[in-house]
């Protein structure tokens, strides 16, 4: 009779882990019905979410009529830009694109540049975003092939922005800032159009659609950080003059609606300049958001510039810097490393804030949507649906921007020193 | 830099790297630069008000406004003046302020803990919820929900639940009181609703001490609100059953006259509807994140010491975390209060007659730059109230701290 010899000495090999906690089910257990609590909350919170997610999906698929999305198509993008009013002879369409372009060239350099995932991947979206859009399937007269063409032309301008990164001696950053302020002077002026260049004008009037809020919350992303940071310099300066001067300004701005300032930015802000001055609403309106938004940015600064640790100045004073020098060199960059999320949720607003510019009249994408809805048998029960990718759009910017501030965030390493 | 130049000092200091003289004259200079602006731009203003017939002034405000307000707390009439529809208008911007301000700080609390709680479902449900209100547009959410409610049916194909709530597109009606029925038996109901919150609170107290003594236990809170919901509601029903009458007179909506108007009850009328949701719907993502990042601030230890006390989660949360994050939450939450008062200026166009839409309405027929100067005053007071608020609670907290 032979038996198995099972009393081996040594440790038995260890069981693996009760099912409870592996895979799957020791995920589920571990953050879904961890406490009796947490599992009641699940099973309420699930039910409540399947019936959500059903009716949602039965309405985006069966019930809404997305026609009136694709009806407006372009003009999301353009607005009137191209109409017969803006422009006699509708051949405006590539002034737009162009500007495209040189912005998919900047995407390019800072790729080239940067040389991180992050970079690479928003050029490659942007650009694939594009290429994509050059296939929608209008008919010819709806969306010529030149129109495509342009389109898909964006993936050479980013190739050569990267290229002239990596294989010349741009691929700097300081170039990849001259390069941006060209190129947002130059579409500005590519928009507009010089007659003696035998390019005719578009009327800034006639700017609408999504470019028309790129433009102002580009203009006031880039303009209002510097005059923040001076108007949070002037606040904490010990001069009285300048101080109180900050602060009047400041708290003017931030305590009334920005509506309240679009409406005087039409209707007041005009009659302070002479009749002869060139009356302009869109530039009015940038210059009222711009302010707007530089008074709460100054406000942020001015938070990062606080929490600083005195000490750092006194070092720097004793290191013999001069006070110029020690606000530039020592306390900003510090003061601004650690209030970039609230610099940037200050950008994100800004950009949300240019749909205001719907209540003056002008044709920004939101009233854009609006116009197409209003007054229209056709799209009458429409106007959901319409305003749903209106916010999706806007949500793709916004949630971009928060998305690239954590990352920077990260790599700054704030929170960690 | 030539001779003379280089020549001129004052105390023995070149004068351009003397400090106070520098600073004197970056003072001056700018002072005179904003000054002479300022009178520059107001010149101008005058003068193209005289030559260009540009309308100015503020006679009209004793004049009839002449047009009906939608939506008024006050009494109003289209024969009242200007200045008194503006204020009719400022109190609906109050009021729309006051509930938006109430509901979103409730839902912003609820999803902000939603947040950081331990039910992965729940969490990434509140985080959906924040990144998706908190970047979109507020304007765009408002006209969402307007066409929304539009799409509602109508008055009279209206949904009608239980005889008493009418939802349709001009609004949503539900049963409220109508006025005071029984004054001496309000009274009494009043007294005994009052003994009861009383009793409540003796009740919870007691049963917290007895918690602390010894041990186990013994739910003071819940016990203390069902004595205390216990003795209202009891009151009411023994009240009104016995003496037959109720304190307070109801109203329940119906159809009304020839085109079923729902009339009676309480009717929250579709243009406040939309602002209340839209604004709360915003404002609640903003103050979540406050919420989540005052919790967060807390030392983790303060949580394993009040749960190591013997603490349940929700007891640890209510007793330790918050009293230490409200430190941190209150000055940013206050700034949102003033956003969301701010905020309200977009309801006229989603149709809720606020300061600015009415202001926007009246500009067609008055002078818009005086109209937006009295408008832009009452928002400054509204905002420099809160910033008040804010400072006082600053001033409060630091003294705290000092003790």
């Amino acid at each position: 009779m032979t038996t198995k010899q099972t009393n081996e000495t040594g440790p038995a090999p260890a069981l693996p882990p009760p099912i409870l906690d592996r895979g799957a089910v020791g995920w589920a257990h571990a953050n879904l019905f961890n406490n009796k609590f947490n599992a009641s909350l699940t099973i309420v919170v699930g039910i409540a979410l399947v019936f959500a997610l059903w009716f949602a999906i039965r309405w985006v698929f069966f019930e809404a009529d997305w026609a009136v999305v694709a009806n407006v198509g372009g003009r999301f993008l353009i607005g009137n830009y191209n109409s017969d009013q803006a422009c006699p002879g509708n051949d405006c369409f590539w002034r737009p694109q162009v500007s495209l372009m040189m912005v998919t060239f900047l995407m390019g350099m800072g790729w080239g540049v940067a040389g991180s995932k992050l970079m690479r991947n928003l050029a490659l979206i942007t650009v694939g975003a594009c290429v994509l859009l050059a296939f929608i399937p209008y008919s010819a007269e709806r969306m010529g092939m030149d129109v495509r063409l342009l389109l898909v032309a964006n993936v050479a301008s980013m190739a050569a922005g990267w290229a002239l990164a990596r294989y010349t001696r741009f691929g700097t950053v300081k170039w990849v800032v001259i390069f941006s302020v060209v190129v947002f002077v130059l579409s500005l002026l590519v928009l507009q159009g010089a007659s003696f260049l035998g390019i005719q004008t578009v009327d800034s009037r006639q700017w609408s659609g999504l470019q028309l809020n790129l433009i102002l919350a580009l203009a006031g992303i880039v303009l209002s950080l510097p005059i923040g940071i001076l108007l949070a310099l002037g606040r904490r300066s010990h001069l009285p003059v300048v101080k109180w001067l900050c602060v009047v300004f400041i708290e003017v701005f931030r305590g009334v609606p920005l509506i309240t300032l679009l409406f005087m930015s039409q209707h007041l802000v005009p009659l302070a300049f002479p009749a002869t001055f060139p009356r302009n609403d869109l530039f009015n309106a940038g210059v009222v958001i711009t302010l707007f938004s530089s008074a709460y940015m100054a406000e942020n600064i001015r938070g990062g510039l606080q929490a600083l640790h005195p000490g750092q100045a006194e070092a720097a004073r004793a290191l013999g810097l001069a006070s110029w020098q020690t606000t530039l060199f020592i306390s900003l960059p510090q003061a601004i490393r650690n209030v970039i999320p609230a610099i940037v949720g200050q950008f994100i607003s800004l950009f949300k804030d240019t749909s205001l510019v719907y209540i003056i009249g002008m044709l920004d994408i939101v009233n854009i949507a609006r116009k197409a809805v209003e007054g229209r048998v056709e799209f009458q029960g429409s106007a959901p649906e319409i305003f749903l990718f209106v916010g999706i759009v806007f949500w793709i910017f916004t949630y971009t921007m928060s998305y690239v501030s954590q990352r920077i965030e990260r790599n700054l390493g704030v929170g960690q020193r | 830099m030539p001779a003379f130049l280089r020549n001129l000092t004052y105390e023995g200091v070149p004068v351009w790297r003397h400090a106070r003289i520098v600073q004197w004259t970056i003072q001056i200079v700018s002072g005179v630069a904003a000054v002479a602006l300022v009178l520059w731009f107001v010149a101008n203003i005058g003068l193209a008000i005289d030559s260009r017939n540009i309308p100015f002034g503020f006679g009209f405000l004793d004049t009839e406004y002449q047009t009906p307000i939608g939506e008024h707390f006050i009494p109003y009439d289209p024969s009242n003046s200007y200045l008194y529809a503006l204020i009719v208008a400022a109190v609906n911007t109050l009021v729309i302020a006051v509930f938006g301000i109430i509901l979103a700080t409730i839902l912003g609390i609820l999803i902000g803990v939603a947040r950081l709680s331990s039910n992965w479902l729940v969490a990434k449900l509140a985080l959906a919820y924040v990144e998706f209100f908190r970047n979109v547009p507020l304007l765009v959410q408002l006209l969402f929900w307007f066409f929304i409610i539009l799409a509602l049916p109508p008055v009279r194909e209206g949904i009608v639940l239980l005889d008493a709530f009418y939802v349709n597109n001009s609004g949503i009606s539900l049963p409220g009181p109508s006025g005071i029925g029984n004054g001496a038996i309000l009274g009494i109901w009043m007294a005994l609703a009052i003994a009861g919150i009383a009793g409540g609170v003796y009740v919870s107290r007691r049963l917290a001490e007895r918690e602390l003594k010894l041990g186990g236990v013994a739910h003071p809170l819940l016990t203390g609100w069902a004595v205390a919901i216990a003795v209202i509601v009891g009151s009411w029903l023994i009240l009104s059953v016995v003496t037959g009458m109720s304190p307070i007179e109801w109203s329940v909506p119906g159809p009304e006259g020839r085109f079923g108007r729902i009339a009676g009850g309480i009717t929250l009328r579709a243009g406040m509807l939309v602002v209340l949701i839209g604004l709360v719907m915003y404002t609640a993502a903003f103050i979540a994140e406050i919420v989540r990042a005052g919790i967060q601030s807390v030392g983790k230890g303060q949580v394993e010491a009040g749960r190591a006390l013997g603490l349940t989660p929700m007891g640890a949360l209510r007793s330790v975390i918050f009293p230490q994050a409200l430190r941190v939450i209150i000055p940013p939450l206050i700034s949102q209060y003033l956003n969301l008062t701010k905020n309200s200026s977009l309801g006229g166009a989603v149709g809720f007659p606020e300061l600015t839409g009415v202001g926007i309405t009246m500009t067609q027929r008055e002078p818009a730059i005086s109209i937006f100067i009295l408008i832009m005053l009452s928002y400054l007071a509204m905002s420099l109230t809160w910033s008040l608020i804010g400072n006082l609670y600053n001033r409060y907290i630091s003294f705290e701290r000092s003790r």
